[in-house]
């Protein structure tokens, strides 16, 4: 085996397994609300949303080969990777590839641990732009784009996380305020019974849209591997297997269920009705369909937090509980330098080595460091049986601070 | 940086008008059936007791629910096209399915 066939099958690898993460971490955004009305059993919300995944990962027949462009400066327009980076099949574009990749996954499992719901789109990017940074040094980060569209860091990533939250909070509440407006004088458990159902129409509605969105950024990713080491050459497709090993991954993850993330967003934001977690899927749904229509890239993250926040803030008599809120916004904020930082290190410790060795290095720390992270979460596990427990704080946080405690009081 | 928040406010806003007409809009709607439903069904769906069933409530709400059902179709119909490489265009007021413009 060469260099270049050790570390595309390492890129590959660890590409499925941050789909999967991608998978687990983004469950709750769908379906965190319908579990914790009881709209639907744990274990049946999480397998109905692993199906959609599934489907709409095979939906997408779009290429989307180009999804690095947003941010940094590997590829060209085609999506093929820029000459520099292809000598020894591609062996530069791989290992920043693979400590990016490292990154992110890492990233996502950190916040798992600690059951905060963060983009799993800022953690691949920002792994990349780390990666890329230490690789080719700042001037390989497409910052701003050209001035033609929206583009770059600040254009796809930046501003639509602060944006998107706040449109979705924003619509969330004032779908809340109006459905509590209007069945003020109807009995609660015959609403409880009627928003089941709409809660359960727009939560699939948006497990649908996340499959078609994310599983795509981890195929694209895949095959810009394969392209840099000689082993596909067509810039207008994906190979099947990619498609299929993608989607499966995706859809595994997700039914695997991030049960911590699930129960933050379910029981520990906001104390969620039948009628507010309609309010919020639909909001969720609803923007996140119209910026792709109209080429917005947003996290599905910040949409689903942004809306069961709304929720809250409509409800007439809504409690949210700030303190989670606030330490929420700050996982969103350092996400990006955070992952950063580890694709950059990664990139490091592998150039350091080089050869054979550096990316066998590589990986191996990420194995080393999720196998930490998977017997810390062990301590204080979050399941099906648990998820849906009074709420007394975020996992792995044994002291709580002084704003939630008043809040729960 | 400039030309990047231009864009981001122009997408932006319309992302908002268009989420509050279907993201809450809809749900409104959907309450307007559940609402219908209960007066329609009557007695202890209602929080007034002794409330009599009204057959009329029962057809609005199954009006507001295909609505409600039409707007799913429309968000199902957006996710189909866009993977084929299409957008829905409302350009004709109705949804129709066009290329993608480059």
């Amino acid at each position: 085996m060469t260099e270049a066939t050790l570390i595309l099958v390492l890129v590959i690898g660890t590409a499925l397994a941050f789909d999967f993460t991608n998978g687990f971490h983004d469950t709750g955004n769908a379906m965190a609300t319908s579990i914790a009305t009881g709209a639907l059993r744990p274990k049946v919300a999480v397998a109905l949303s692993a199906v959609l995944n599934l489907v709409g990962a095979f939906l997408s027949v779009e290429v989307a080969l180009t999804v690095t462009n947003a941010v940094v400066k590997v590829q060209d327009k085609s999506g093929a990777p820029i000459p520099q980076l292809t000598d020894n099949h591609g062996y530069a574009l791989l290992l920043i590839i693979l400590a990016g990749l490292v990154g992110g996954v890492l990233w996502n499992l950190l916040t798992w641990l600690i059951g905060l719901p963060s983009s799993s789109s800022h953690a691949l990017f920002g792994g990349i732009i780390g990666a890329t940074i230490a690789g080719l040094g700042t001037s390989g980060v497409n910052w701003n784009g050209d001035g033609s569209k929206l583009d770059g860091v600040v254009g796809k990533v930046i501003l639509p996380a602060l944006v998107s939250p706040v449109i979705a909070g924003v619509v969330a509440a004032a779908g809340t305020w109006l459905i509590f407006r209007i069945t003020a004088r109807v009995a609660q458990r015959f609403t409880e019974n009627g928003f089941r159902w709409g809660q359960i129409g727009s939560a699939s509605l948006v497990s649908l849209a996340h499959g078609t969105n994310d599983a795509q950024k981890t195929m694209g990713v895949i095959t810009l591997a394969l392209i840099a080491s000689g082993h596909w050459s067509d810039t207008g497709a994906v190979p099947f297997w990619v498609k299929l090993v993608c989607a499966l991954a995706i859809a595994l993850g997700t039914y695997l269920g991030g049960w911590r993330i699930i129960r933050t967003l379910g029981k520990g934001l906001v104390e969620i009705s039948s009628p507010q977690g309609m309010a919020a899927e639909s909001s969720s749904a609803a923007v996140i369909l119209a910026s792709s229509h109209l080429g917005f890239a947003l996290s599905t993250t910040h949409v689903a937090t942004g809306s069961i926040l709304g929720s809250g803030v409509g409800r007439p008599g809504g409690q949210v509980r700030w303190g989670i809120a606030g330490r929420m916004v700050l996982a969103w904020l350092i996400t990006l330098p955070a992952a950063g930082l580890v694709g950059a290190l990664m990139w490091w410790l592998g150039d350091l080595f080089g050869g054979y060795a550096g990316p066998v290095v590589v990986f191996l720390a990420l194995i080393a460091l999720a196998s930490y992270m998977y017997v810390r979460s062990q301590r204080e596990p979050v399941h099906p049986g648990n998820v849906n427990d009074e709420w007394s704080g975020t996992p792995g946080s044994s002291v709580r601070s002084p704003v939630e405690k008043e809040a729960v009081a | 940086m400039t030309d990047n928040l231009h864009f981001a406010v122009e997408a932006a806003w319309k992302v908002l008008l268009v989420g509050l007409v279907l993201g809450a809009g809809l749900p409104a709607v959907f309450a307007v059936g559940v609402r219908s439903l209960a007066w329609g069904t009557g007695g202890a769906a209602e929080v007034a007791v002794d409330s009599r069933p009204q057959p009329i409530g029962r057809v609005l709400a199954g009006v507001c629910f295909l609505v409600v059902l039409a707007g799913i179709a429309l968000g199902l119909t957006i996710i189909l096209a866009a993977g084929q490489g299409k957008v829905v265009s409302f350009e004709h007021v109705y949804p129709t399915i066009v290329d993608k413009p480059k």
